[in-house]
């Protein structure tokens, strides 16, 4: 190849790249085009506090509530959306946030089944929407969740959708998140999120803690009780804490270093999109009915009995097996240890608090003794003691801990 | 002075030197920065694993999540003394070094620190990060015109690398691209359709091999350097050429670097990648989360350099991924021919040099296989020299880390050269080398290496005038944590 050959192509190529900046191939995803079509009604996520209230799937294709969603719409929201959902009832024209068009196919699939619960509970009481001059009123006091869902299933028949609207029929409603976990998430937790990306089997060789299976049942860090999945506010405390390192041969000299970055600077909005993929990865989160969490009561006083209790309650609960008399995680059992996987896990070291994966506060200790570390040998208390006695344990376990700072904190 | 002197030596300095920094938890400088571990990008440093090249290609910010307000942020959130420290890092590699000429001739050389480098590097805004490396040198080899190949001491200097990188995406997207956000960090495209990481710019002192499937400044066998002899009253000469990746070689013999000062272009020396770091920008972006392309400007000698590279990330799931790379590089008169007359010394033309080559890396739960084959081409030859001169040469580098213990890498490595040049002067080389790692921290490591030179012996050949190469040796990464 010559200097001119080599010049020509060259050159070429950075045109053509150029070019391809400059006009890349668009298409319609949640993003401003799609908020200017649809007269600025942008699916921003559901906050933290609508973020678990998925609607079963079979709910969309439930023909009795499909009759009973017609009946409600019918009589309430028809004239302002129109009989055919086409945004164009009498009462909506002179609206200054025109209504949605629901035979709208993309725009339907885009809009998350908790987003579409949100804006029917909230109406436009709520920002961005107050904002835009929204006059959809708030159904929450007047419809039951279940007609709230009704409604919804009768709207989406509009867009002529035959399965379920949930996230793995439509992949375009997730983009956002998905964008974001294969830049930031994969390289641990697998292009599909199965917790096997490469980084795992060089970040802990051959031992616990790997990085999360999104699509399995077991998830460690959760305010729900055992065997169950993690609200979505648990998966964003751990997205936007991270995850201290818990030690292990090499991390001797970093201990107090995070395996898992903290995402506190990504912005709250795109933690939310986020975690929409990440649940997307494991259609439990839709089927399950309901979602208790564990009551974390009133962090009481400390006192020297309270102390003692707890000391006692250590040795009788068999703690010190794993964690050590001292908590230093050199218990009998400690090195017979294993996870779900089978790996050599250790037990942590309790006179260490800043690497306690699941917080380090008085509350954070008592979710963990409550709930347990699903996938870990570590057990829920929250059957075998009282609400008093876990908090006993929670303060001899966190008097182990030779941080002074957080003893400072400690309420007295 | 007995080897084993020396041996305990060695070890006593840096037990010292490791010791003296007593109960510091030395992390360089990014780790503290974000409050990571080292092998959350690192394999083992300096290796780096996927999250880590993610981390590199954005301009040292963590995917997805820039601190918004960068430097400003950071005082305010840490204080500027926390700030300032969490941006330096200290390296020292030092070691013992024995070369085996012959079967009966060793010699042996104790260098305790054998380079000191300081790292100053830290994000100052979302789209902005600098890179400074200083360098402290207590013997480097130099060249004059007048003394030949030297040993100078006590060299100071930018190290190998001093830039800054820029992530253009605001700046294209103010221009008319279109763009998204993504925490903090500004992309161009569509979610959900076309997307682009970047474009970053890399400019200043740079060697912009890390986003290439071999990056050769990551890789876990680090060169060895070159050896001369100096007589007295006359110029010094190379002894003996350092063990490097042949594949990124200029792989000539008879070259020379510039006429003013004479200096030879060492078959050796490492040209367009695993450089010492040149001026220069350099464009990178990421398409669709799968195509890496490259491309960028670097001076040479008396040249520049244009190229471009792409890198295609075919597989990654289930533990396995699978890139691969191909480079295309022309050198505008970045080397001058030998005099026809005088081979010793420059004569009047430039060439020209194509350089084109693939690379592929396959990472494995603990195993990590990466290599390059680099072919070049000489233009411009003068016609008096076609006949005595090969003007086409490659290159092949192969290594294999596996990770054996979570404190244990064992490294090997295959280096093939295909030399060029001089037919008179030109030989092949092919040496093979094994390592073992040894880190009982994640910011320390000792290792033990030994390089064997696979060919014939050859005393006049500096490429191959040695069997064998052992060296023991340590690197520290060094600095004070100060808790947020």
């Amino acid at each position: 190849m010559s200097r001119k050959t080599y010049s020509a192509l060259a050159t070429a190529g950075l045109l053509a790249l150029g070019l391809w900046i400059w006009n890349p191939p668009l298409i319609r995803a949640n993003g401003e085009k799609h908020e200017e079509e649809a007269g600025g009604h942008a699916h921003v996520p559901a906050p933290l506090e609508y973020a678990d209230a998925h609607v079963p799937p079979d709910v969309w294709t439930d023909a009795a509530m499909i009759a009973r969603g017609k009946e409600i719409y019918a009589a309430k929201c028809a004239v302002c959306h129109g009989d055919t959902g086409d945004g164009k009832g009498p009462a909506g024209a002179a609206l200054p946030l025109k209504p949605p068009d629901f035979r709208d196919k993309a725009g339907v699939a885009e809009m998350r089944d908790n987003y579409w619960f949100w804006r029917i509970s909230e109406g436009g009481l709520v920002e961005p929407f107050k904002g835009k001059g929204s006059a959809m009123p708030p159904w929450k006091g007047e419809l039951s969740a279940r007609d709230r869902w009704a409604v919804m299933a009768y709207q989406h028949t509009f867009s002529g959708h035959q399965g379920p609207h949930v996230p793995w029929e439509h992949r375009e409603s997730v983009v956002v998140g998905r964008d974001i976990f294969v830049m930031s998430c994969g390289q641990c937790h697998g292009a599909q999120g199965r917790g096997d990306g490469t980084v795992g089997a060089t970040l802990a060789p051959r031992r616990a803690p790997q990085p999360r299976n999104f699509t399995s049942e077991e998830f460690k860090l959760r305010s729900t009780p055992s065997g169950q999945l993690p609200t979505t506010g648990d998966l964003f405390r751990t997205v936007t804490e991270g995850i201290s390192g818990q030690g292990g041969a090499l991390t001797f000299g970093l201990r107090n270093h995070r395996i898992m970055p903290s995402f506190r600077h990504m912005p709250e909005e795109q933690r939310l999109e986020l975690l929409e993929y990440v649940k997307s990865l494991n259609p439990k989160f839709w089927e399950r009915q309901e979602i208790k969490t564990v009551a974390i009561p009133p962090v009481p006083a400390v006192s020297g009995e309270r102390m003692a209790r707890g000391r006692q309650l250590y040795a009788d609960a068999e703690c010190l097996a794993c964690h050590g008399e001292r908590g230093r995680g050199d218990g009998p059992s400690a090195p017979t240890l294993r996870d779900g996987r089978d790996l050599p896990i250790a037990a942590t070291d309790l006179t260490r608090s800043e690497r306690f994966k699941n917080g380090a506060r008085p509350e954070d200790v008592y979710r963990t003794l409550a709930t347990g570390l699903a996938g870990t040998p570590m057990p829920s208390y929250a059957d075998s003691l009282e609400p008093d006695q876990v908090w006993d344990l929670v303060f001899y376990v966190l008097s182990l801990s030779n941080d002074r700072r957080r003893s400072a904190e400690m309420p007295r | 002075m007995s080897r084993r002197w020396l041996m305990s030596v060695a070890l006593a300095a840096t037990a010292v030197g490791w010791l003296a920094v007593g109960p510091v938890e030395a992390v360089p400088a990014f780790a503290r920065q974000y409050d990571l571990q080292c092998n959350v990008c690192h394999t083992r440093p300096p290796r780096l694993n996927r999250f880590g090249e993610q981390f590199h290609m954005m301009g040292f910010q963590i995917p997805s999540a820039a601190c918004p307000q960068g430097l400003v942020g950071s005082i305010k959130e840490d204080g500027p003394v926390k700030t300032l420290i969490d941006s330096l890092a200290l390296r020292i590699v030092g070691g013992l070094f024995e070369y085996s000429e012959s079967p009966r001739e060793t010699e042996t050389k104790f260098e305790p620190p054998h380079e000191v480098e300081l790292f100053i590097t830290r994000p100052i805004t979302p789209d902005v990060s600098i890179y400074v490396e200083l360098e402290y040198e207590p013997k480097t080899i130099e060249f004059t015109r007048r003394r030949g190949f030297f040993e100078d001491e006590h060299h100071f200097g930018l190290g190998k690398e001093a830039f800054f990188m820029w992530n253009l995406g605001r700046l294209v997207g103010a221009l008319g691209a279109p763009t998204m956000e993504m925490g903090g960090q500004t992309m161009i495209g569509r979610h959900g359709g076309f997307t682009m990481h970047g474009p970053m710019l890399m400019a200043g002192k740079i060697d912009p091999n890390t986003n290439f499937s071999y990056p050769t400044n990551r890789q876990m066998l680090e060169d060895t350097e070159v050896e001369v002899e100096e007589e007295e009253g006359e110029p010094g000469e190379v002894h003996r050429l350092p063990v490097v990746p042949y594949a990124f070689v200029s792989k000539f013999f008879g070259l020379f670097k510039n006429r003013e000062d004479r200096e030879p272009q060492l078959v050796t020396d490492q040209v367009m990648y695993n450089t010492t770091g040149t001026p220069g920008a350099d464009f990178h972006a990421m398409i669709n989360d799968v195509l890496l392309a490259q491309a960028g400007f670097l001076g040479e000698n008396e040249g520049f350099n244009t190229y471009g590279m792409l890198r295609y990330d075919i597989l990654d799931r289930r533990e396995i991924t699978f890139n691969v790379s191909a480079l295309l590089n022309w050198g505008f008169g970045v080397v001058r021919a030998p005099d026809p007359d005088d081979h010793d010394h420059p004569g009047d033309t430039r060439l020209d040099r194509l350089r084109y080559g693939i690379a592929a890396n396959v990472r494995w739960k603990a195993l990590d296989v990466y290599g390059a084959l680099i072919f070049d081409r000489l233009y411009g030859l003068p016609a008096e020299l076609r006949r005595e001169f090969d003007r086409t040469a490659a290159g092949l580098t192969l290594e294999v880390d596996y990770l054996v213990h979570e404190k244990v890498l064992l490294s090997t490595r295959f280096d093939q050269l295909w030399a060029g040049g001089l037919k008179d002067d030109k030989r092949d080389g092919t040496v093979l080398s094994l390592q073992a790692k040894f880190y009982p921290r994640q910011n320390i490591a000792f290792f033990v290496r030994d390089s064997v030179n696979l060919r014939s012996f050859v005393e006049d050949n500096a490429l191959r005038s040695w069997r064998n190469q052992l060296f023991v040796g340590h690197r520290l990464g060094l600095l004070r944590r100060i808790p947020r």
